[in-house]
């Protein structure tokens, strides 16, 4: 019926390239890291590395992250940012603590589900129906978050605890390991061959000591992707935080999308509260116990790229660092600062293939620096050490955000008609 | 392949609006109109900007309810609380602005909204697949929208329409953002869909289009119908006298003030894509003298946007001289190229033109925050700006209430005649004017045509870049086309039609003689060229 079409020049759109499956990337990549953290144990002589101790730290650590970063998520695919994680995490630990000292550490996940939604409803009241700007309000949250559990950890927990800064400790959940895959593991980790070991190792951490919190944590993650990008729910919700002009012309509820992903956001931020209070080295709540991840979290979603698997590398790589730091102090973090120096040298040869000079030039400075930085030193002195998490989130932060696409209406006020 | 085939049989009309009227806080957009589309016909609404029909369009698709008047579809008496009130009575709306999320996929943006239809899954990908034939869509629906060409995006809003079952099908501005060809593209579309049946509104201010297209046309002036007419008798001259009541201005300019005196020298002038791969800018030469306007034509995205941007300082140039009046400007930043006599007209004013929080004095001192009367020494000198605000604020005939408004409080129009008055302060040599009349009414129009052509007969050099072509050919002493980066033809706008134009810009070669391709040939072999 339109016979003109094919005669007419046709402006095509641009060609897509052929893509690699998001799949096999994140298995290259995992691969490509194991790889990595095993020739730096085996150069450097610090099985702890990819010890299944490590690892265990590594995924109760990675846990709270990972939770704050799908908050995170929620809301920011929404067009909501929230930077006041933070606080509804701590509104969390607050809530965790309070219930789980009372009626079990269900109990306690509930609540600090509930107290971090509370946060989330409120940053929606102010930044969906108010119009507040998102920076501000999530300030806001995250100092009323502090002051709020202050004043109500003076009240309720100081008679119980004696302590204004801590409350009765919190009963813990039971954990199980898978125990004749645990055992035949540890004996390849204790092989000290080279990758095998190193797989192994990281393998039977990932197995021992496992919490139903940790199980429900990595359910919420493949559930988040499902709700967001395969339901009719998640499709409006997304398309609400790229354009929610368009999204309201077609009927679309820009306002109740809003709300309810601040929401869900808070609860999990909250529940990244609870993964901390329920953490079995220290089973209760602390003043000051989130310490920035809900900041953390944040930025692991960032360097994911807003997507629930980038945001899995994120927490790992968050966790890793802080419970390398955790478990074997200042030797082993400098070990790392060895494997940074491999990674940069890949990159290297990467952008010289690609004909970056000036990256790569950027790369062998730093490389080189690196590597001067490993040999004067025995050990990386204590003080630092704690913050190798941060300065980790530095730096990837620097590099890896050149690339990323946020949704288009982020953190933009939406106002109706 | 439709139920309904049936035009002009004495069925109820498809839509009928009688005595609506619309009012808002001290205007009323509409007052008393009457519309009656038949089915299955093109019905054209024309009118000025700010004539009342985006109101009448958003009443009949249920956005806004009217005050009076009652709406009729398919002969029974309905009232629209939503926009989906509309559709479910088979009405759809192309927005002119596109509601599009980039980020998502074509079928994601289909699908939006109306998931209850086939879901979100493959039963909606085979349907949309289905009906993309219809609109003359050739891409997968699993593409990105922010892959697509302009053509393409209004395609995927046609086939939004189409998914929701809308048999009446409004076109709220479409060729705004097309080239010729691609209205032509966009008529036979229509058409073919008219002869399965479908009824569309289409509105426009574009007479010639109107009268190509349209089988019947309302007049809409000052927010009521002022007349219908046959588009197959009327005279483009006669509906635009139903329109604005009195003579429509001209872009033309009668007699060449071009001089010797050469003030912008753009040579070899390069830039490459951020990640290298392929240059934006390839190789481009340019003069432009004191007392010539010189147009660059080209489908948006071929690099005319990067030129102006590189002339300003805000891109650096990979390689090539910029020189202005013999001084070498090709390091200088952006604020000192101004400051040496260049006025620049943004292609967007919201974005790079004004601050639309602020006062229209405060917008005044912008880019002048280091010259007189806008600044002292190290101080800003606020009086100044204020008067001189003042100035531009009559001269310029800017209508507002004063000028510690904020700009967003003006209208497109007066926005924009306050950054062409702004940017002809200070004496500039060299004034680049990016789609200077882009969505602008008629008056502001006529008025920023004037300015130019007066400012060009004082000895000014203008480099105009513009989508609206018409606008090009009047204003312009010499036209040049941008195709891929390059400038590939000259065009001579005494003899040039908007179609040789359209033609040159798409690559499809020359097909007049009064378009001259430069370099060695057109087509593949500049892509060649371009590659080495």
């Amino acid at each position: 019926m339109i016979s003109t079409m094919e005669e007419k020049p046709h402006v095509p759109a641009a060609p897509r390239k052929r893509k690699v499956p998001g799949w096999a990337v994140a298995m290259l990549g995992v691969a490509g890291a194991i790889a990595l953290l095993s020739i730096t144990s085996y150069q450097t002589g610090f099985p702890q590395l990819t010890s299944s101790g490590t690892t265990q730290t590594a995924v109760r650590l990675a846990l709270p992250i990972l939770l704050a970063g799908l908050g995170g998520l929620w809301a920011e695919r929404a067009g909501v940012v929230n930077i006041g994680l933070e606080g509804m995490m701590i509104m969390g630990t607050w809530g965790a603590a309070w219930a789980g000292y009372q009626w079990g550490p269900w109990a306690a996940l509930v609540a600090a589900v509930v107290f971090g939604s509370l946060g989330g409803l409120l940053h929606a009241i102010a930044t969906v129906t108010f119009g507040v700007n998102h920076i501000v309000s999530g300030v806001a949250i995250n100092l009323l978050g502090a002051g709020l559990t202050k004043y109500l950890s003076t009240l309720i927990f100081l008679p119980l605890s004696n302590n204004p800064r801590q409350s009765p400790p919190v009963q813990s959940f039971d954990t199980f390991s898978v125990a004749g895959l645990g055992d035949w593991l540890g004996e390849l980790e204790s092989g000290q061959r080279l990758f095998i070991s190193d797989v192994a190792g990281i393998l039977r951490g990932l197995v021992t000591g496992v919490s139903p919190l940790t199980m429900i944590a990595i359910l919420l993650l493949p559930l988040s992707y499902y709700l967001l990008w395969r339901t009719r729910f998640g499709l409006r919700l997304r398309s609400v935080g790229e354009n929610p002009h368009a999204a309201d012309s077609l009927g679309v509820k820009v306002y109740f999308h809003k709300y309810v992903a601040v929401i869900v956001s808070g609860g999990l931020a909250g529940l990244g509260g609870a993964a901390l209070v329920l953490n079995p080295g220290q089973l209760s709540y602390l003043e000051g116990q989130t310490g920035g991840r809900g900041y953390i979290g944040l930025a692991a979603m960032i360097f994911g790229n807003w997507r629930p698997g980038g945001l899995l590398g994120g927490a790992a790589l968050f966790g890793y660092a802080d419970g390398l730091q955790l478990r074997s102090g200042g030797e082993t973090v400098l070990a790392l600062v060895y494997g940074v120096v491999l990674l940069l040298a890949v990159i290297v040869v990467w952008q010289l293939i690609r004909r970056k000079w000036f990256s790569a030039a950027a790369a062998i400075v730093v490389a080189v620096l690196m590597y001067l930085l490993y040999i004067s030193l025995d050990e990386i002195p204590s003080e630092f050490v704690s913050y190798a998490p941060h300065m980790v989130t530095l730096a990837v932060l620097a590099v890896a955000s050149q690339r990323l696409r946020m949704p288009a209406a982020d953190g933009l006020v939406y106002r109706r008609g | 392949m439709s139920s309904s085939t049936s035009v002009g049989t004495d069925e109820h009309p498809a839509v009928v609006l009688t005595g609506i009227t619309k009012r808002f806080p001290g205007v009323v957009a509409n007052s008393d109109v009457h519309l009656t589309v038949r089915r299955g016909e093109v019905h054209a609404l024309c009118g000025e900007n700010g004539a009342g029909k985006s109101t009448l369009m958003k009443i009949l698709y249920g956005m806004q309810p009217p005050d009076e008047g009652t709406i009729e579809v398919n002969g029974e008496q309905v009232r629209f609380r939503t926009p989906s009130d509309a559709i479910k009575a088979g009405i759809g709306m192309v927005h002119q602005h596109f509601m599009l999320a980039d980020n998502l996929t074509v079928q994601e943006n289909v699908v939006l909204g109306a998931e209850a239809l086939h879901g979100i899954g493959k039963k909606a990908r085979a349907r949309i697949i289905e009906l993309s034939g219809r609109t003359g869509l050739n891409v997968d629906p699993g593409v990105l929208v922010e892959q697509l060409g302009v053509a393409d995006r209004q395609r995927v809003e046609i086939l939004k329409v189409l998914y929701r079952g809308a048999k009446v099908i409004i076109l709220d501005e479409p060729t705004a953002v097309l080239v010729p060809q691609e209205v032509s593209e966009l008529f036979d579309t229509v058409r073919g869909m008219q002869e399965q049946g479908y009824t569309f509104l289409f509105i426009s201010h574009k007479l010639d289009e109107v009268r190509a297209i349209a089988d019947s046309v309302t007049v809409i002036r000052r927010g009521t119908t002022v007349g219908s007419a046959d588009p197959k008798t009327v005279s483009s001259r006669q509906l635009a006298e139903m329109m604005v009541g009195s003579e429509l201005p001209s872009p033309e300019t009668r007699e060449s003030t071009v001089t010797d005196t050469v003030v912008l020298d753009v040579k070899g002038l390069k830039l490459m894509t951020p990640d290298g791969s392929r240059p934006i800018l390839d190789d481009v030469d340019m003069v432009v003298r004191s007392g010539e306007v010189v147009g660059i034509a080209g489908v948006e995205g071929n690099g005319q946007t990067e030129l102006v941007e590189t002339i300003m300082g805000m891109r650096k140039a990979g390689s090539g001289t910029i020189t202005l009046q013999d001084q070498d400007i090709t390091k200088l930043g952006t604020l000192a190229r101004r400051e040496a006599g260049i006025g620049y007209v943004p292609e967007d004013r919201h974005r790079h033109g004004l601050l639309l929080t602020q006062p229209l004095w405060y917008n005044r001192i912008l880019g002048y925050q280091t010259r007189k009367p806008t600044s002292k020494g190290i101080w800003l000198d606020t009086d100044g700006a204020k008067k001189d605000t003042e100035r531009i604020v009559a001269d310029f005939d800017v209508r507002t209430p004063g000028i510690d408004v904020p700009a967003a409080a003006l209208s497109g129009g007066n926005q924009q005649k306050l950054v062409v008055g702004r940017e002809l302060s200070g004496d500039p040599v060299l004034l680049i004017a990016s789609h200077p009349t882009r969505g602008v009414d008629v008056g502001a129009q006529a008025l920023i045509w004037d300015e130019i052509k007066r400012a060009r007969a004082a000895g000014l050099a203008v480099l105009l870049i513009s989508a609206d072509l018409d606008e090009l050919i009047g204003l312009s002493d010499t036209i040049k086309v941008m195709l891929r980066g390059r400038l590939v033809a000259d065009a001579d706008p005494n003899t040039v039609t908007p179609e040789d134009l359209g033609s040159a810009m798409t690559g499809a070669g020359a097909t007049s003689a009064s378009v001259q391709e430069t370099g060695t040939a057109h087509g593949t072999a500049v892509v060649e060229e371009g590659e080495n």
